[in-house]
């Protein structure tokens, strides 16, 4: 058996009453893309922490190339210096800097006489690694500018920097969680090229189809345990979720078939022009759920914001069940029409992370508790218990801080928030963003379940599986308006991907 | 044997929640353990405790934290949305100034200078607000130049000079006058806090402030109109400030050039304090008042102790740096939980 590059065995870490790891297992090949899977809960997160130095394990050992530690003796300085170079999702870049003042705030800055910066020889230090990394960026461009695929690879650039060899252990936590699908795939692309070069990588992502494409080794954690270990093997995704899930669950259900469109229409825009929109046109009728596919830069997030009031529409009508909209109405004018939204940034729109579960899911009818001049605090707290549990959200009690949850918890509150209010018409952007596969699977019923008692469903996501699956037809959105629109048969992944990823070039040839 | 392993965290769990139970209360709980504890020592300790539990003490010291202790609770208003108000020292102390002259120069009734007091701190609340809210200025930055603006404009007014004639004698007697042997103004101090803890735990306005503080984002995604009820809730703030002007002039008879800081940072100290009892890592209506009463009454101790004059400031000062740091510490900790 060769060398491994890094080595987990029987590593062991409780919090508390919980075991998070109950002797889990990793092993990866150098030079190999390793696939790191599981459910939220099944400690994967907390195998990373420990490696990256974040938790100490309580039991196990801890291998990387010629080195070896007992686990809670393992130092992540050492695993640094053993090789181990870390990109979490959030990428600690800093925006408002330039791309070579970032490199050298990680790696020093060159000095010349008198401890000046030799500004001369980063910028062309810089530039010789962007090259090698294929960043599509200059030395002195401003980080925040960058695409987002870009800025991950810079990310993974300035981890790395010149030592790319096997010694060196790349690992990638959630690296496409923020990512739409089109800037994902140019950034796997970019980490395989990597791997074919010797560079030893472990992926952890729920995007199952990405790492399918990517990886070469899979693992799977659940409840603590190594459940799976497939070398240079080629699983199904329908594998790979029984692996995580111990039971036979297929991801894709049938999407349900297609409604008769004869209801009356919620939502109809019209024209529709504002920031990216050049002229959107749209209908929605109740009980139907309706996608929005399309790349990056195409307008998903504008639409949707345009449309609940939160950005003002330059040009075009807006109609929410046959009433012309104002240009000037606001959010407070859409929520009494029914329209109800869920931003795409869970922590930055619509968390209120450091307030309890109740108040994040009272916040959006605080009026309706305003009784006899004081506020029915009991009646609230059974409301927000019966949500918890109509929606099954994993809380010790209402009580809880929101930021306790884990992702998919949060974003069922975030969701039963804006349901409890029975919107006429429902907004959703990106619903299930760094959510499991199980918290997804409640979701997308609490989703159906609104749209068959009569809701109008938008989804905007870069997930072309998830709008397979949920939605009963996808508007393709390029270039800030509707291409074309597609259902029924027609309605799969291969098409929505190649319905996005055409229209530039198309254009370009008409 | 697995069996039984796999038994024991199932019977831990419950334990474990009853200790997080016990530390949420002992959480909440330990500002007023500390300040029971703090009368209880000064009430037995020989040196202080033959005047400390008295009535008389107890009302001079209610009596003399009453500014304080209304000026607290007109800062955590704007504070519970994140927001810092360093003017209201100076509002409090324009309205004194400006009822006192008002008084004794133009000879206006006392019910109308203490209204144009009050009505002055709400209009300087209004314009903080409107900076903070319409123009995006920092709240921090535009309530310090407020507070050194009202400073100079109360030297300019008073000429430096403190006014003591014309000043209704009827504020005076208000001012040094006891009700059911508690001052008069210690009533305004409680009718205030029940009105603002009505208004913070019991209305949906107290309800937005607390969200719009969590994240002014999704707050507004969330329709609340967060620029207009930040707005109000300085406005709010200043015209408690007032309020604060009216009890001041009622407590001293007179106006002095003073501009305010003086009360303003015992006021932020017990407001930060409060902000770890009750409601841990809230700023709240009931730990203010608990905030209020342990610094006064430690300072009060010691006094009678025969500590010398500089101990009060010193405690107040140690008592901030706790406070805050007990806040970042209990903030800081539920961030760390959360990930």
């Amino acid at each position: 058996m060769p060398q491994a590059a890094v080595r987990l065995e029987d590593l062991s870490k409780t919090f508390g009453a919980t075991k998070a790891l109950a002797g889990a297992g990793l092993t990866l090949r150098p030079g190999t893309v390793h696939a790191l899977l599981g459910g939220n809960g099944s400690g994967k997160s907390t195998a990373i922490k420990i490696l990256a130095g974040a938790y100490v394990a309580d039991a196990g050992t801890i291998e990387i190339g010629e080195r070896r530690w007992d686990a809670p003796s393992y130092d992540a300085r050492e695993g640094f210096a053993a090789g181990l170079r870390f990109v979490h999702q959030d990428l600690g870049l800093f925006d408002e800097l330039t791309v070579a003042e970032n490199f050298a705030l990680d790696h020093g800055w060159p000095r010349g006489r008198g401890g000046r910066i030799r500004w001369g020889a980063l910028r062309s230090r810089v530039a010789q690694l962007l090259e090698r990394y294929e960043v599509e960026a200059t030395p002195d461009m401003i980080v925040a500018k960058l695409r987002p695929a870009q800025r991950t690879m810079l990310a993974i650039a300035r981890a790395v920097q010149d030592h790319d060899g096997a010694d060196r252990v790349l690992i990638l936590d959630e690296p496409t969680a923020a990512l739409p699908l089109h800037e994902s795939e140019i950034l796997l692309r970019a980490v395989r090229r990597r791997a074919d070069l010797g560079q030893t990588v472990l992926i952890v992502s729920h995007r199952m189809q990405e790492v399918l494409s990517v990886s070469d080794d899979f693992t799977v954690f659940r409840d603590g345990r190594t459940v799976a270990n497939l070398v240079d093997a080629s699983p199904t995704e329908d594998e790979l979720i029984a692996h995580m899930t111990g039971a036979v669950v297929t991801a894709h259900e049938a999407a349900p078939a297609s409604r008769e469109a004869t209801t009356e229409p919620v939502l109809e825009v019209r024209g529709l022009v504002g920031g990216p929109l050049t002229g959107v046109d749209l209908t929605v009728r109740a009980g139907e759920i309706v996608g929005i596919a399309g790349l990056v830069g195409s307008g998903r997030t504008s639409l949707l914001k345009t449309v609940f009031g939160e950005h003002r529409p330059a040009e075009g009508t807006i109609s929410i069940a046959g009433r012309a909209a104002s240009a000037r109405d606001g959010v407070g004018r859409r929520m009494a029409e029914g329209v109800a939204y869920l931003p795409e940034d869970r922590l930055g729109e619509a968390a209120l992370n450091e307030l309890s579960v109740r108040e994040n899911l009272s916040a959006s009818v605080l009026r309706s508790f305003w009784r006899g001049g004081r506020m029915a605090h009991r009646a609230e707290r059974d409301a927000a218990e019966g949500l918890v549990g109509t929606y099954k959200v994993k809380t010790t009690s209402v009580d809880a801080v929101f930021a306790s949850l884990s992702g998919g918890n949060q974003q069922k509150v975030v969701l039963a928030r804006w349901l409890r209010r029975n919107p006429r018409l429902l907004l959703l952007d990106e619903p299930t963003q760094g959510v499991d596969i199980m918290s997804r699977r409640d979701i997308y019923a609490s989703i159906r379940q609104a749209a068959a008692a009569g809701c109008a469903v938008v989804v905007a996501s870069s997930d072309f599986v998830e709008l397979c699956e949920l939605c009963d037809r996808v508007a393709v959105l390029a270039k800030g308006a509707v291409t074309t629109s597609v259902e029924g048969e027609a309605l799969t992944v291969d098409r929505l991907t190649a319905l996005t990823q055409s229209s530039a070039p198309l254009e370009r040839a008409s | 044997m697995e069996q039984t392993l796999a038994a024991a965290p199932a019977q831990a769990a419950p334990k474990k929640k009853r200790d997080l139970r016990f530390k949420d209360l002992a959480e909440r709980n330990a500002l007023l353990a500390l300040l029971i504890a703090i009368v209880v020592f000064f009430s037995v300790w020989p040196q202080s405790s033959a005047v400390f539990f008295t009535t008389e003490n107890f009302s001079v010291l209610l009596g003399n934290q009453a500014v304080v202790a209304l000026l607290a609770l007109a800062a955590i208003l704007p504070l519970v949305s994140n927001y810092f108000d360093f003017s209201l020292g100076s509002i409090a102390a324009a309205s004194t100034v400006l009822q006192a002259g008002l008084m004794s120069r133009h000879d206006v009734p006392l019910w109308l200078a203490a209204l144009l007091g009050i009505l002055l701190g709400a209009a300087i609340g209004g314009v903080n607000g409107l900076l903070v809210t319409r123009f995006r200025l920092s709240a921090f930055v535009t309530t310090l130049g407020m507070a050194t603006l009202l400073g100079g404009v109360i030297q300019w007014y008073t000429g430096g000079q403190t006014i003591v004639n014309g000043i209704s004698d009827g504020l005076i007697d208000f001012g040094s006058s006891t009700w059911l042997g508690l001052p008069r103004v210690v009533y305004v101090v409680i009718l205030f806090a029940i009105v603002l803890w009505y208004l913070l735990v019991h209305t949906p306005y107290g309800r937005t402030l607390y969200a719009i503080g969590a994240n002014p984002r999704s707050a507004k995604l969330l329709g609340i109109p967060a620029d207009r009820n930040v707005h109000l809730s300085f406005v709010l703030a200043g015209l408690i400030a007032g309020v604060v002007g009216v009890l001041q002039l009622a407590r001293s008879g007179s106006a002095t050039a003073d501009t305010g800081t003086s009360i303003l940072f015992p006021a932020l100290a017990a407001a930060f304090l409060g902000a770890t009892a009750v409601r841990p890592g809230f700023f709240n209506v009931v730990g203010t008042m608990i905030g209020v009463l342990l610094v006064s009454v430690s300072v009060s101790g010691l006094t009678l102790a025969g500590a010398s004059a500089w101990v009060s400031p010193v405690f107040n000062g140690a008592a901030l740096l706790i406070a805050v740091g007990l806040s970042t510490y209990l903030g800081r900790h539920r961030g760390v939980a959360a990930k």
